[in-house]
C-alpha cells in the first residue's frame, strides 16, 4: 500500500536525497584525502564534492572553519529538503531538528546563568537547531523567564514539561538537563514514528524504530559508562535512559544498577550485538586505556555500526528514513574529514586511518 | 681625581695601614668566595637554560599531543565543546604550591603542581557521547600542564639566576678592578709615607745624637781636661781614685739610645 | 630574590589566554578557577580574531601584576606576538609568563622572549 502513495507527497523528496547520497565521499576518497600533505591539498580534493562552500575559505584554513563550512552545505541541503516535505513527512523531518535545539537550548541555558553575552552565544548556536523564535529566548534575563519562554516559544516545550521545572534549570547540571530533554525526545520521536498513521505499518515505522532503539541504548550504555565516578546518583542516572530500546527494560535495570564495566557488559549481554562491541573492545575500556593506534573505542565500534543501519536503510524505499540515515553519513563525513584535516594538520599521519568510511 | 682615586682618604699612620691591611685580606677572601659563588650560579644557570631549551622543545611535542586528544574529543562528540567548557568552570582542580630550593644562597622556586580532589566541573561533560574521550583529553591535557608548570619553574629560576649573577659578577668585578687595587694602593701610600717619616726621624736622630756626642765629647774633653788638672793635682796626692770615674761617661749613651727607641713608637 | 617569599606563597593558580581550543583543552587539565561574588574573575581568556589588541593587552596587565594569586600564566605563542612589546618588558620572575604553541601554530623558539634571552647569552 505504502509504494502506492508514497510518491506523491514524499517521491521528490527520496529523490532528491538519493542524489545526495551519491555526493557522499567513498573509500577512493578518503583514501585520495589521506595522502594529502596540507589542508590546501584537502581543500581541493573536496571541491568536487563541495564547491563553492569552500570557494570562500582562506588559503590553508583551520579545521574548524573547514567543518563549519562543510556543515553548512549539510544545512543548505537540508534546509532545502525541510522546504519541500509536507504533512508527516515534514514533522518527521523536524523531528530531526530537534535534537539539535536541545544543544542550542542548553548552550542558552549556560549562557544565561553565567550572564554572558546572548549575541555570541546565538552565532554558537548549531544552525539545524535554528527556529525563528530562537533569538527571543536571549532576551530571558533570568532563570525563570527563560524556562517561560522555552515553554511558550519552542517546539521542545513538551521535553521540559513534566520532568523539568525552572529550579531544575538552576540547580541541575547542565549535562543532566540535556540528557533529560534528550532522552524526552527520543521518546517522543519513537512514540511518533510508531503510532503516527502516516508510518504506521510502514517500513519506516520498521527501520526507525531499530534506529532510535540503537540510539537509546547507546546513550543509555554511554551515560552509564561515563557517570563512573562522578556525583551523579544512580537514581538521577536511571531517569536519564529512554525506556524503550533492546536493553529496556531488564537491561536499563542491570545498568541502572551498575557500579563497574562488568556489571555493564552483563547488562548488555542481552543483545548480541553490544556484547561483541564489548568483546571486541575489551577491558581496556574505562580502565583508562587508550585504546592504542589501531584498537577501537567503544564509541567508535557504535558509531560504526550506525554507519552500517544508514546505509542499510538506503536499500528501503518509500520512507523519510532515509533523509535521517542521509544525515547521519553527512555528518560522519564531516567528522571524517575534520579528523583527517586535523591528522595533517598536526603531523599525526599514523592516526590517519581512524576514520569510519562507509562506502 | 686620579690621585685621590688610587687610595683611600686616611692619614698615613700605622693604625690605619693595620686596618688597610685587614681590609685588603677580607677583600680578597670575599672576592674569591664570591668568585666561587658566581661559578656555582653560572654552573646551575647553564644547567638550567639547557634544560630550558630542551622542556621547551619537549613542550611542543606534548602540547601536540594534548591538542590532537582534543581533536579526538571533538570527533567523538561530533561537536565543540569549548564554551561549555568555559562555562562550566568553576573552581581549579590543578593548582601550583611554590617551594623554595637553595643554591648558593640563592632561594630559587619552584612550582609543583598538585591536584585538588573533590573538585570536579567537568564530570558529566560528554555524559551522552565522548565522556571516555573528554576523560583522556583531560588526562593528557593534566600532564601537558605538569609539563607546563615544570617549565615555568625552569623559567622562573632562570630570571632569578640571571638577575642575581648579574649582582654577583658586578659584585666580583667591582672587587677586583676598583676594591682590591684602591686598597693596595693605600697601603702602598701609608708605606712610603711612613717610610718617608722614618727616614725623616732617623736623620733627626742622627742630628740629635750627633750633636750630643759633640757635646759629650766636649764635657768629656772639659772633664778630661779637669781631671789631667786633678790628677796631676792628685799625683801630687796618689793614683787610687783614677778608675770609678771612668763608668760615667758611658751613662749618657745608654739615655741616648732609650730615647731613640722612643721616638719609632 | 629576597622579597619573593612573601609575594608567590598565594600563588597557586594558572592562568592562560589563548585560542579557543588552547583554553578548552587547559580547562579540561582543571585549571579554570572563577573566583565567587558578583564581580567574578576568571583566569582564561578566549583570543579569537576578532578579539582587540586592547582587551589582550588589558588581561595581560591583569594576570601579572593586578592579580596576586597567579603562579604561571600561559599564554599562546600567535597571542604574544599581538602583544610582543608587554611580554618582552616584562621580567618580573612572578607570575612566570610560558609562551605555548597552538594547534594552527606551531612553536616557534624564535619568537619566544625567554629563549631569545638564552641565545643572547650564550650566542655571542
Amino acid at each position: 500500500m505504502e509504494g502506492l502513495l508514497f510518491n506523491v507527497n514524499g517521491g521528490y523528496i527520496e529523490g532528491i536525497v538519493r542524489g545526495y547520497r551519491n555526493s557522499l565521499l567513498t573509500g577512493q576518497h578518503y583514501n585520495n584525502l589521506t595522502q594529502c600533505e596540507t589542508i590546501d591539498d584537502v581543500k581541493l580534493q573536496l571541491a568536487p564534492a563541495y564547491g563553492d562552500f569552500l570557494a570562500s575559505l582562506p588559503p590553508n584554513p583551520s579545521t574548524s572553519s573547514l567543518a563549519g563550512k562543510m556543515t553548512d552545505k549539510l544545512v543548505a541541503e537540508f534546509r532545502y529538503v525541510l522546504a519541500q516535505a509536507t504533512g508527516s513527512t515534514a514533522k518527521f523531518l523536524e523531528y530531526l531538528t530537534y535534537g539539535y535545539m536541545i544543544d542550542n537550548i542548553a548552550l542558552l541555558i549556560t549562557g544565561t546563568l553565567h550572564e554572558r553575552d546572548t549575541r555570541e552565544l546565538l552565532e554558537r548556536c548549531h544552525p539545524l537547531g535554528w527556529f525563528e523564535t530562537l533569538p527571543v529566548l536571549c532576551v530571558a534575563t533570568n532563570i525563570e523567564e527563560l524556562y517561560n519562554s522555552v515553554l511558550i516559544e519552542t517546539p521542545l516545550a513538551g521535553f521540559f514539561k513534566g520532568s523539568l521545572s525552572h529550579q531544575d534549570l538552576d540547580e541541575l547540571n547542565i549535562e543532566i538537563i540535556r540528557n533529560t530533554l534528550y532522552k524526552n525526545y527520543l521518546e517522543s520521536f519513537y512514540e511518533f514514528v510508531n503510532t503516527d498513521s502516516d508510518f504506521k505499518g510502514t517500513p519506516t515505522q520498521e527501520v526507525m524504530s531499530e534506529f532510535l532503539q540503537f540510539e537509546a541504548d547507546r546513550r543509555a550504555i554511554n551515560i552509564t559508562l561515563n557517570s563512573f565516578g562522578t556525583e551523579l546518583s544512580k537514581q538521577e542516572r536511571r531517569k536519564l535512559y529512554p525506556e524503550f530500546g533492546k536493553l529496556y527494560p531488564e537491561g536499563s535495570l542491570m545498568l541502572s544498577r551498575a557500579d563497574d564495566l562488568e556489571a555493564v557488559t552483563l547488562a548488555v549481554s542481552i543483545s548480541a550485538d553490544y556484547k561483541a562491541f564489548f568483546d571486541a573492545v575489551g577491558l581496556t575500556q574505562g580502565g583508562g586505556g587508550l585504546g592504542g593506534s589501531d584498537g577501537k573505542s567503544l564509541e567508535d565500534m557504535f558509531y560504526h555500526k550506525e554507519m552500517e543501519m544508514s546505509k542499510v536503510i538506503f536499500t528501503r524505499q518509500f520512507t523519510p528514513a532515509v533523509v535521517y540515515a542521509w544525515m547521519r553519513l553527512k555528518e560522519q563525513e564531516i567528522r571524517n574529514v575534520t579528523w583527517i584535516s586535523e591528522c595533517i594538520a598536526q603531523n599525526q599521519k599514523e592516526r590517519i586511518g581512524n576514520f569510519i568510511s562507509v562506502f | 681625581m686620579s690621585g685621590a682615586a688610587g687610595r683611600e682618604p686616611v692619614f698615613p699612620t700605622r693604625q690605619s695601614l693595620g686596618l688597610m691591611k685587614s681590609k685588603l685580606k677580607g677583600a680578597e677572601v670575599g672576592h674569591s668566595l664570591l668568585k666561587r659563588k658566581s661559578e656555582a650560579l653560572t654552573k646551575r644557570f647553564r644547567e638550567i637554560t639547557r634544560r630550558i631549551d630542551e622542556a621547551k622543545q619537549k613542550m611542543g611535542r606534548v602540547m601536540q599531543i594534548a591538542a590532537f586528544s582534543l581533536a579526538e574529543v571533538s570527533y567523538a562528540v561530533g561537536g565543540d565543546i569549548g564554551y561549555q567548557v568555559q562555562e562550566s568552570a568553576k573552581q581549579a582542580r590543578f593548582r601550583v604550591r611554590a617551594k623554595q630550593e637553595n643554591v648558593s644562597g640563592v632561594f630559587l622556586p619552584h612550582f609543583e603542581s598538585y591536584t585538588e580532589e573533590g573538585i570536579n566541573d567537568f564530570g558529566l561533560t560528554g555524559l551522552g557521547k565522548g565522556g571516555q574521550q573528554v576523560q583522556r583529553c583531560r588526562e593528557t591535557y593534566a600532564r601537558a600542564v605538569e609539563t607546563l608548570v615544570e617549565l615555568a619553574s625552569l623559567q622562573t629560576a632562570f630570571v632569578i639566576l640571571d638577575e642575581v649573577i648579574k649582582v654577583v659578577n658586578r659584585r666580583v668585578n667591582a672587587i677586583e678592578h676598583v676594591i682590591i687595587p684602591r686598597t693596595e694602593n693605600t697601603i702602598k701610600y701609608i708605606n712610603s709615607e711612613l717610610d718617608e717619616l722614618d727616614r725623616e726621624e732617623f736623620y733627626r736622630l742622627k742630628k740629635v745624637s750627633g750633636k750630643k756626642q759633640r757635646d759629650v765629647a766636649a764635657a768629656d774633653a772639659e772633664l778630661l781636661a779637669r781631671r789631667e788638672q786633678e790628677a796631676a793635682e792628685a799625683i801630687a796626692q796618689g793614683d787610687t781614685k783614677a778608675k770609678p770615674e771612668e763608668e760615667a761617661p758611658d751613662a749618657p749613651d745608654v739615655l741616648g739610645e732609650q730615647e731613640d727607641t722612643d721616638v719609632i713608637f | 630574590m629576597a622579597a619573593s617569599a612573601t609575594t608567590y606563597k598565594d600563588r597557586q593558580f594558572l592562568a592562560v589566554i589563548g585560542d579557543e581550543d588552547s583554553v578548552t583543552g587547559l580547562l579540561l587539565a582543571g585549571i579554570g578557577h572563577v573566583t565567587d561574588g558578583p564581580d567574578a574573575q576568571r583566569n582564561f581568556l578566549v583570543v579569537d580574531a576578532k578579539t582587540e589588541t586592547s582587551a589582550i593587552e588589558k588581561a595581560f596587565v591583569n594576570f601579572t601584576q593586578e592579580r596576586n594569586d597567579i603562579a604561571v600564566l600561559l599564554i599562546n605563542q600567535h597571542v604574544a606576538e599581538r602583544i610582543r612589546h608587554s611580554v618582552d618588558s616584562f621580567a618580573d620572575p612572578f607570575p612566570a609568563v610560558l609562551e605555548i604553541p597552538s594547534k594552527d601554530h606551531p612553536y616557534d623558539p624564535e619568537k619566544d622572549s625567554v629563549l631569545k634571552r638564552v641565545r643572547r647569552l650564550f650566542g655571542e
